[in-house]
């Protein structure tokens, strides 16, 4: 037998320090990657994300497997943008399509966007949060596989010659990353912008996406229009910046079109994506 | 210092006018803002949370301007929106804990504060349920206990008791009382229910086509210390002129706004004199009592 007492503290008060909207921000950006990745939740909010990075990263785990067991690459032979033209690619255009548009539109659809919007973050710091997650979930896919293979490479003997070649490739692996995240999260988020829909915007993202890849290369093959057609491939575009950022001539489709072009194309198009969703929120009626 | 202090608010959309020359003060207690939908509630709610700026007037939440020091201000209030729309496959805990951390709670002092504030709100065993699957009385629940999670000084309950039947609506205004009057945090109750503001509120704002029609006190504004009678009749407007002429004959004066007259005075002989006018003139009482306004006649007057 002890004296010991439970008493009730009742409902205490907090007179402790605040993080802020920096604190705001990161609270954010975990619960919406947590969200868009299906952490916390039923088994089938997780089949996409795991579908995504699981096609992102086998092929690269499976080609190193190549290497390590066979020894088939050479430093010369080995390439780190390969990989952004097939898999990748596919990879990226799923969790763009799927993963995006959960970002903004479920928000919108289930009246959290208020709730968000009467704490200490505001339009322009809610889509920056927003925006940050969306370009974490993409460096997933588009940084991860590149990486793992350059440093299977680095630890076959058969990476970049020399620190400076190595640190040049990786800086390279890096760009590319965040150029093909950067571009098609602008995308994904201007066309989620316009609905509360995410299985509409899902299905315009994907439709726009193919839509420019096959109308671009039908008017310049077909109708003998000018190459800088091409910039406006909305897939083709990024990959071709990447195969450039790595002196790789690239898409023969692309001879045509100089470098300089490709760029103010990649900083056109996200201008104007990022543009337009700034537009859409700056005078969205906040449901309450 | 005021909780919130509104100097000549207007607010237009385009050609549109939400609010035109609204000043009131807010105190510490539970405060209702009352009007009918449509009369500017919202929009006066999106304001003080820091959502848009007044068109002209100044505004002031907790000392600050809530359009230029947004962040500071919203993080000490708390705000519980009107539609019941949340997040469904995220359990109640986590989006009660996710809001406290918004609100700058570091992570372990927000969770256990989440927990504790559903706990409160009666949904402790029901804390790691998805919001999908609870009743609209416990959504309200969860609404409310993620509005104090992170310990405001004032927060923001947008029709709380919308879609509520009568027993959940009682316990819900016993618990909004409970957090003010226990908890110490200041209340703005926004609602059309005249009723449910008069049972719970100290202090009541009446917004009606945009303007304040009536800001204090509660009992200030129920005027409890006045003297004389109030009279609603059954009755047509030949009537109503008639008794009116038969009270001021007799020295009383007495003034009508449709079917319902008030009479002044202090004398006793006030209430027979009212009564023997209709007994005289054989008109139906709907009701006779002391001038003791309710919160409807405030409104119902001040509608005009």
């Amino acid at each position: 037998m002890t004296d010991a007492q439970i008493f009730d503290q009742g409902y205490r008060t907090y007179s402790g320090p605040r993080t802020g909207l920096r604190g705001a921000l990161r609270s954010l950006v975990i619960a919406s990657l947590r969200a868009t990745l299906g952490l916390g939740r039923k088994a089938r909010h997780k089949i996409i994300p795991i579908l995504t990075i699981a096609i992102s990263y086998l092929p690269a785990i499976v080609i190193l497997g190549i290497v390590v067991l066979l020894g088939e690459v050479t430093a010369d032979e080995a390439n780190y943008y390969g990989y952004y033209d097939g898999v990748i690619s596919i990879a990226v255009v799923l969790m763009v399509a799927f993963m995006v548009p959960q970002l903004l539109c479920t928000d919108r659809r289930t009246g959290l966007l208020g709730v968000y919007l009467a704490s200490p973050l505001n339009r322009p710091t809610y889509l920056l949060g927003k925006a940050i997650t969306a370009v974490i979930l993409l460096l997933t896919v588009t940084l991860g596989p590149p990486l793992i293979v350059l440093l299977g490479y680095s630890l076959q003997g058969v990476g970049p010659d020399g620190f400076t070649n190595w640190v040049e490739t990786f800086a390279k692996i890096i760009l590319s990353s965040l150029v093909l995240g950067i571009f098609l999260t602008s995308i994904g988020l201007a066309i989620s912008a316009t609905t509360d829909r995410w299985g509409t915007a899902t299905a315009t993202i994907i439709g726009v996406l193919i839509a420019s890849g096959i109308v671009t290369g039908l008017l310049v093959e077909e109708s003998d229009l000018s190459p800088a057609i091409r910039l406006f491939s909305l897939v083709s575009l990024p990959l071709q910046l990447i195969h450039r950022i790595h002196n790789d001539e690239g898409f023969w489709t692309y001879s045509e079109n100089p470098t300089w072009s490709l760029w103010l194309a990649f900083f056109g198009w996200v201008l104007a994506s990022l543009a337009f969703v700034w537009s859409r929120y700056r005078t969205l009626l906040v449901r309450r | 210092m005021p909780l919130v202090s509104a100097l000549n608010i207007s607010k237009t959309y385009g050609q549109f006018s939400a609010l035109s020359d609204v000043s009131f003060e807010i105190e510490q207690g539970i405060t209702g803002l009352l009007g009918a939908n449509g009369a500017g509630k919202t929009t006066m709610l999106g304001m003080i949370i820091g959502l848009h700026a007044p068109t002209s007037g100044t505004l002031e939440v907790l000392g600050h301007n809530p359009w230029t020091a947004g962040p500071a201000v919203r993080e000490r209030l708390g705000y519980a929106p009107e539609h019941h729309t949340l997040p469904p496959d995220m359990p109640a805990v986590e989006f009660v804990r996710h809001v406290a951390e918004l609100h700058g709670l570091p992570k372990d002092e927000a969770a256990t504060r989440a927990s504790d504030a559903l706990w409160l709100v009666d949904l402790g065993e029901e804390r790691f349920r998805s919001m999908g699957t609870m009743s609209t009385g416990q959504r309200q629940r969860v609404k409310l206990a993620q509005a104090i999670a992170h310990d405001p000084n004032l927060i923001l309950l947008d029709e709380p008791t919308d879609g509520l039947d009568p027993v959940q609506r009682d316990a819900m205004l016993d618990l909004i009382r409970h957090v003010s009057s226990e908890i110490g945090i200041n209340v703005i109750l926004s609602s059309h229910l005249l009723d449910e503001v008069e049972k719970i509120c100290d202090s009541v704002v009446i917004i009606g086509n945009g303007v304040t029609l009536a800001a204090g006190k509660l009992d200030e504004l129920r005027n409890t210390d006045s003297t004389g009678v109030v009279l609603e009749l059954d009755a047509n407007d030949e009537q109503v002129e008639w008794v009116l002429t038969y009270l001021r004959a007799h020295g009383l004066q007495a003034a009508a706004n449709r079917r319902r007259i008030t009479v002044e005075g202090t004398d006793e002989t006030v209430f027979d004199i009212t009564r023997d006018a209709c007994v005289t003139g054989d008109i139906g009482i709907v009701r006779l009592g002391p001038r003791s306004l309710s919160l409807e006649d405030v409104f119902l007057e001040q509608l005009g």
